[in-house]
């Protein structure tokens, strides 16, 4: 038996692919066979071992971006704790981290400072800032102030404003 | 190679073939080459052989005398060669089930002296429904001229019309007065429903009427509509058509049609399904297939297995030369082997844990067949073994990058049709969610557009409960065409 280290689903041993989610399970063979105990996932008896799965959706060394689905755009996040999400307003001395505004945040009620995503213990969480319109993971309503860990593929509604959430490991960056 | 073949070849026959084997494949091959049924010179040339080799071979002491002049028939090279690779070098001794992949390619060995491709023996069964009005009936027309007009001397093309009955146009003649068969293409009105199995139908016999075993035989039907009733009807007839060697196709166009049954109709064939979903496209897609029609080196390529004892095949597909899914039975019809595109297959076999003594576990065993048109002599079917030794100690293994790459795709692919099971069984949430961990695997790949239609109909769903039409096909072919080799190239 396998289990998934993004959504912990069980596979036969020798897939090598998760049927559930379609995570990679292997290693695959890099001409420079350098180790890579990130994405190994060991087979039956390893995983007695250790029986621990893989924590989900860690972004310790992974790089966060934000896919606004609408306009088909990626906005790769700087590394940082924190960000708050919303938009600029007129005459208001409100700045929040990410300015909504060019992706019609106006329209789709986003507050202006909406909600604030941050690193928890190498996790990516978003806490929702008491925002009219709401926020909501995955189609859930989110309790305003409290934080809620997210995994790689969430879709987060800011108001009407549809973004996912997208994880990528350093290495596919380079 | 310059040399004459053996005797055995010359037959298609194998070494240990048996006197009454002999006898028949001397008459089939006499039957065909014999000089009161053919005018070439070639083939009475090869009709003198084949006597002699028949005279040699079926008595015993000259059989005998014979084989001590051949080479070891290791040193023999086949016409096809055949290459595995799997997923896993051995499979460890386990009280669980487990997977193993097998990539199997079957590639043409083709010398200087390779003759041209096989002609074409081909029905074109055209809807001419109402719904196909306008600019669908257009482009149309205008290709099924176009191919016309490139038609080699020795192809031949028939085209049948259709809607709640069948009408032949073009019937199948050779190519002979190309501007009356142009106007009689011009002519074509729509008008009716849409059946498809009359149309289909009349094409089969079209292609019977010319059926020649050293043409490529093949059926392309377009249809823009749902068929109703008649599915099993068509379903019945492809198995007839794979049979006597006809290969059925078929082009989508727009989102009415039911794929699950062009598919499966395509694929009892060997034959592809092609979703259109611009009238514009009709042409490029029409021309496309001609032209892998007209690179056919070896045909009807056919795997006939039995599984071995604990081993289950899960998921069999076409990678190349077309993609497409095949039914998980025997006999697997496999289609052509072009001159430039080998044909790959993959397969997915769950393996029941293996009793205590097994060294070795079987996961298929059969024959692959296939006919080399323009070899007048049958070719050697090529035996075909899958298996895996067992050992007792689990080591990490790092399948081969070809296999990891195609099932990196293929895993797609299959989240689609997970989710259009979901939605089937009503499970709308689970659907969704499928869809958008398929949508961030596609921008991961770099397809934002496939990417952004997921997204689209994850939400489509939790809202209306199914799948757009559009959408729903988008995604299917969308995905599966990511396994199209080369693909990368061919991005924009």
């Amino acid at each position: 038996m396998i289990i998934c280290p993004n959504c912990q689903h069980k596979e036969i041993s020798g897939a090598l692919f998760c049927s559930q989610c379609g995570a990679q399970l292997v290693a695959a063979a890099s001409p420079n066979s350098q180790k890579d105990p990130m994405t190994k996932i060991s087979s039956h008896t390893k995983q007695k071992t250790n029986p621990k799965p893989a924590p989900p959706a860690e972004a310790g060394g992974a790089r966060i971006s934000l896919h606004l689905v609408e306009s088909g755009q990626i906005l790769p996040l700087a590394v940082r704790k924190e960000f708050s999400l919303g938009r600029v307003a007129k005459g208001q001395p409100i700045m929040p981290d990410i300015d909504l505004t060019p992706y019609k945040a106006y329209e789709n009620g986003v507050s202006r400072l909406h909600a604030m995503l941050k690193l928890v213990n190498n996790q990516v969480a978003i806490m929702d800032l008491g925002s009219s319109n709401g926020t909501y993971v995955n189609g859930n309503r989110l309790v305003p102030n409290a934080v809620h860990l997210l995994n790689h593929g969430d879709m987060i509604h800011l108001g009407k404003l549809k973004i996912q959430i997208l994880f990528s490991p350093d290495d596919k960056l380079n | 190679m310059s040399k004459k073949p053996d005797y055995y070849t010359l037959l298609g026959l194998r070494r240990d073939a048996s006197p009454e084997e002999i006898r028949q494949a001397y008459f089939r091959a006499a039957r065909r080459l014999h000089p009161d049924k053919t005018n070439s010179v070639e083939d009475t040339e090869r009709f003198l052989e084949v006597q002699e080799a028949y005279d040699v071979l079926f008595n015993p002491k000259k059989r005998a005398k014979y084989n001590a002049t051949l080479p070891p028939e290791k040193t023999e090279r086949g016409l096809i060669q055949q290459k595995v690779l799997y997923s896993r070098q051995n499979v460890p001794r386990m009280k669980e089930p487990q997977l193993v992949y097998a990539l199997i390619e079957y590639s043409a060995t083709i010398d200087s002296s390779a003759p041209p491709a096989p002609p074409l023996n081909l029905c074109l069964v055209l809807d001419r429904s109402t719904s196909m009005q306008g600019q669908n009936m257009d482009v149309v027309k205008a290709t099924a001229i176009q191919l016309l007009r490139r038609l080699r001397q020795s192809d031949t093309l028939s085209v049948v019309t259709f809607s709640d009955r069948a009408e032949t146009i073009i019937p199948a003649t050779s190519n002979v007065e190309l501007k009356k068969l142009e106007a009689r293409i011009q002519m074509l009105q729509t008008s009716g429903g849409t059946e498809i199995f009359q149309g289909l139908e009349t094409g089969y016999h079209e292609v019977r009427r010319d059926l020649k075993k050293s043409h490529v035989n093949h059926i392309i039907l377009l249809t823009d509509g749902h068929t109703y009733g008649d599915e099993e009807q068509c379903l019945e007839l492809a198995k007839d058509a794979a049979e006597a060697g006809i290969g059925i196709s078929g082009l989508g166009i727009g989102v009415e049609w039911n794929d699950d049954f062009l598919d499966k109709l395509a694929s009892l064939t060997g034959g592809s399904s092609l979703y259109v979903s611009r009238p514009q496209d009709i042409q490029h897609i029409l021309i496309e297939k001609f032209n892998k029609l007209w690179q056919v080196y070896a045909k009807e390529s056919t795997l006939e297995f039995k599984l071995g004892e604990g081993a289950d095949l899960r998921y069999a597909f076409r990678l190349q030369p077309e993609v497409g899914l095949l039914p998980v039975e025997s006999p697997l019809r496999l289609g052509p082997i072009l001159k430039d595109m080998d044909l790959k297959i993959l397969m997915e076999f769950m393996v029941q844990p293996p009793s205590r003594h097994t060294e070795n576990v079987c996961l298929l065993e059969g024959e692959f067949k296939v006919s080399i048109s323009s070899q007048p002599i049958p070719v050697h079917s090529v035996p075909v073994r899958l298996s895996r030794s067992v050992v007792d100690s689990a080591r990490l293994q790092t399948p081969p990058g070809e296999i990891l790459k195609a099932l990196s795709h293929l895993s797609l692919y299959r989240l689609q049709e997970q989710a259009r099971m979901e939605v089937a069984a009503g499970e709308y949430t689970q659907a969704s969610q499928r869809l958008q961990r398929l949508a961030t695997h596609l921008l991961e790949q770099g397809e934002r557009g496939l990417a952004r239609t997921a997204l689209l109909e994850a939400e489509h769903i939790q809202s209306q409960k199914k799948f757009t039409r559009e959408g729903e096909k988008h995604i299917k072919y969308g995905t599966r065409d990511l396994l199209l080799p080369g693909q990368e190239e061919n991005q924009p």
